[in-house]
């Protein structure tokens, strides 16, 4: 049986080409993988956003619900012991007439 | 051997024919089989796999929020679990229930819920709600439980941070995010935005595997409403304390700029918490100030007033005899409150004596006191951007009686209601020129009100018909007459009390013992920052009169509200506006 020699350009060419595709495979697979990973990011942040945008609502609204006048009179009258000025204890300065508007 | 073979052959072909025979019998059976469920049954059995496979569902957009003018969140939607439960083909109706029995102390599920679950169940829904919008502390411990078939989904849920704050104004909505009153529902398709649609695809065992949107849903629009957070709890508060302490049936209060009919506040009490709509009774719900229907006794004069002066039939220093105290009109005697003696025709408005009145209106004439009411507007809907609103109770000409004249010029015979007396008094307070009411606004409005006058209205009556009015009477009506206890320091006030019998239908006369006692009026005169009107029903104990009930409420309030916009008073010129205001101790 005789061995058949091939041409080290051609085993070199063979060999390149399928480097080549090697390469390209794994260079699309890693593509589609970071692609795939940057979606999954994006999503979590977009979560995120979203759960701090409602977070947001949330805190204003308890912010509205703690500054709720009943609240804040109930407090300077029972737990600061403010009451209302007599008009003869009112300071009047820097002030509008009644007639004009703002 | 050719016999042999001919009957092998034969055989052959016979079994052949019967072979080839049955593959076309069950050919053809098959064919007719698939021709019955690809042609004759298609809809059916197509939509039997769509529901078992895709399951279409609403999204819920996030309802608009609603804020005062000046940015205050009065009303917003916040993200809220519900717990429901979606049964698998495997999952029998008893397994299902011993997971409900697992939730019934989580979720603090009534025996009637519990029942209604059941019964779901039983019917084969495919959805079943066990808790709507709980807590999401509730829902931690449901999700913790990690029963099969029982899911915790996102909905929005309405929060009103202010409590009971103007109730009566923001409404409520139901279970499903709808608005059932006040501007929750005026302003309904606004604020609930456009529902989206999403597709949720199963196995065969009902396990979601995918979903995707098949509509987005579009956010509701947010709500500017005219009403200020502080105006309204002043209103609220001051209205609160009167009709506890007059034991009154209910009370509303309206406080509305009169140069743009934007409404400051309205008030009824008592109120209702909208966080827990609806509220427990439809009583309860009301809002006073203009579902209510009443007559409204003197306060009714403000609109004779103006017919005698428009029509020129009296002038403001002519005489009216009422030393007798009461007059005969058709059979019927009407009186005074006291013998007032002889008096012009401004004190007959400021003492607020019918018998005068009722002469007054003697002159002005049926044809010419109707009209001037129609003018005022009276009958029809103000046209407030509420829902509900009364138009109250006002007869044609043709079915006025011999006692009508009287009646009216009184304030008898015709319901108002709040909001239509007060509109009546803006239009002595706009110099004749009537403004429409208005709850919302287009934008924010932090620095205070918009700029006053000109805005175009209806003329009703002159400039100078009004102008007179309100200084030759109805200031009076605060300084010296029957609305002393309206009187702020400082501020020019006019106003008119009114104090109402109530009729007793069911026997036809007017009980001295059940009255309505109101009052209207703006301040300061000669240019008002405010106008408002105080109604109390039935107020208990001795004090019945408007001058004496609602007049003392409406100076509270105005006295605080003036305070807050910093308003200074007119009548002591060595004074500015009220300020408070705290030092460091850094300054001198």
């Amino acid at each position: 049986m005789v061995r058949k020699k091939l041409p080290k350009k051609e085993i070199a060419a063979a060999a390149g080409c399928i480097l080549l595709a090697v390469a390209t495979l794994t260079f699309y697979v890693w593509h589609q993988a970071a692609v795939i990973q940057i979606g999954f990011q994006t999503s979590r942040l977009e979560e995120r956003r979203a759960g701090l945008e409602e977070e947001i609502k949330k805190l204003e609204t308890d912010k509205a619900a703690l500054l709720a006048p009943v609240r804040v009179d109930r407090i300077a009258r029972e737990e600061l012991g403010l009451v209302e000025p007599q008009p003869e204890q009112l300071i009047y300065e820097d002030t509008r007439p009644a007639n004009s508007h703002e | 051997m050719n016999d042999l073979g001919l009957s092998f052959q034969g055989r052959i072909n016979k079994r052949t024919i019967i072979l080839a025979f049955f593959f076309f019998l069950w050919f053809f059976i098959i064919t007719l089989r698939l021709i019955q469920l690809q042609v004759i049954e298609h809809r059916r059995l197509r939509q039997a796999v769509i529901s078992q496979s895709q399951l279409e569902r609403s999204i819920i957009p996030e309802r608009g929020t609603i804020y005062d003018r000046h940015g205050q969140i009065l009303a917003r939607s916040l993200p809220a679990p519900t717990v429901c439960l979606i049964p698998h083909d495997d999952d029998r109706p008893g397994d299902l229930m011993d997971r409900v029995e697992r939730l019934r102390e989580i979720l603090n599920l009534s025996e009637r819920e519990i029942q209604k679950i059941e019964s779901r169940i039983n019917d084969g829904e495919t959805y079943i709600y066990v808790k709507r919008k709980a807590s999401w502390d509730q829902a931690d411990r449901v999700a913790g439980l990690n029963l099969k078939s029982v899911y915790v989904q996102q909905e929005n849920r309405r929060f009103y941070p202010l409590g009971s704050l103007a109730a009566h104004v923001l409404g409520g909505v139901s279970i499903d995010g709808d608005g059932q009153s006040g501007v929750e529902l005026q302003y309904n398709t606004r604020l609930e935005g456009v529902k989206g649609l999403s597709l949720i695809l199963r196995d065969a065992n009902r396990r979601r595997y995918d979903w995707e949107i098949l509509k987005e849903p579009k956010p509701g629009q947010d709500l500017v409403l005219t009403l200020d957070e502080t105006i309204q709890y002043i209103a609220e508060r001051e209205l609160e304390k009167a009709v506890r302490e007059h034991e009154a049936s209910w009370g509303t209060v309206i406080i509305s700029h009169p140069a743009s009919g934007e409404i400051l506040a309205m008030a009824t009490s008592p109120a209702y918490d909208p966080n827990d709509y609806p509220p427990s009774s439809d009583e309860l719900g009301r809002n006073r100030g203009i579902q209510e229907n009443f007559e409204p006794g003197s306060m009714f004069k403000i609109v004779t007033a103006a017919a005698a002066r428009e029509t020129g039939v009296v002038g403001f220093n002519e005489i009216f005899d009422c030393s007798e105290g009461k007059i005969r009109v058709a059979g019927w005697t009407i009186n005074d409150h006291k013998k007032l003696g002889v008096l012009t025709f401004s004190e007959v408005i400021i003492q607020s004596s019918n018998v005068g009145t009722i002469k007054v209106g003697q002159r002005i004439g049926q044809e010419r006191l109707y009209r001037t009411i129609q003018d005022f507007r009276f009958g029809r809907k103000t046209g407030l951007d509420l829902p509900g609103e009364e138009s109250g109770i006002f007869h044609p000409l043709n079915k006025w009686s011999r006692t009508s004249i009287a009646a009216h010029s009184i304030g008898y015979e015709i319901s108002v209601t709040a909001a239509q007396i007060l509109q009546a008094m803006n239009i002595v307070a706009n110099r004749g020129v009537l403004i429409p009411f208005r709850m919302t606004r287009s934008s924010l409005n932090p620095k205070g009100f918009s700029p006053e006058i000109p805005i175009a209205g209806d003329r009703i009556i002159s400039e100078k018909t009004a102008a007179e009015l309100t200084s030759r009477v109805f200031e009076g009506v605060v300084a010296d007459g029957t609305g002393q206890a309206a009187q702020i320091e400082g501020f020019s006030v006019a106003g008119k009390t009114g104090t109402a019998r109530k009729l007793d239908r069911s026997l036809g006369v007017y009980q001295a013992s059940r009255h309505v006692a109101s009052f209207v009026g703006f301040v300061p005169a000669d240019r008002p920052v405010l106008s408002m009107v105080v109604v109390l029903d039935e107020p208990k104990f001795s004090l019945q009169y408007g001058g004496q009930v609602a007049a003392p409420v409406f100076r509270e309030i105005g006295r605080r509200v003036l305070l807050y916009l910093r308003q200074a008073p007119q009548l002591s010129p060595d004074k500015g506006t009220v300020t408070a205001q705290l030092r460091s101790k850094d300054q001198p």
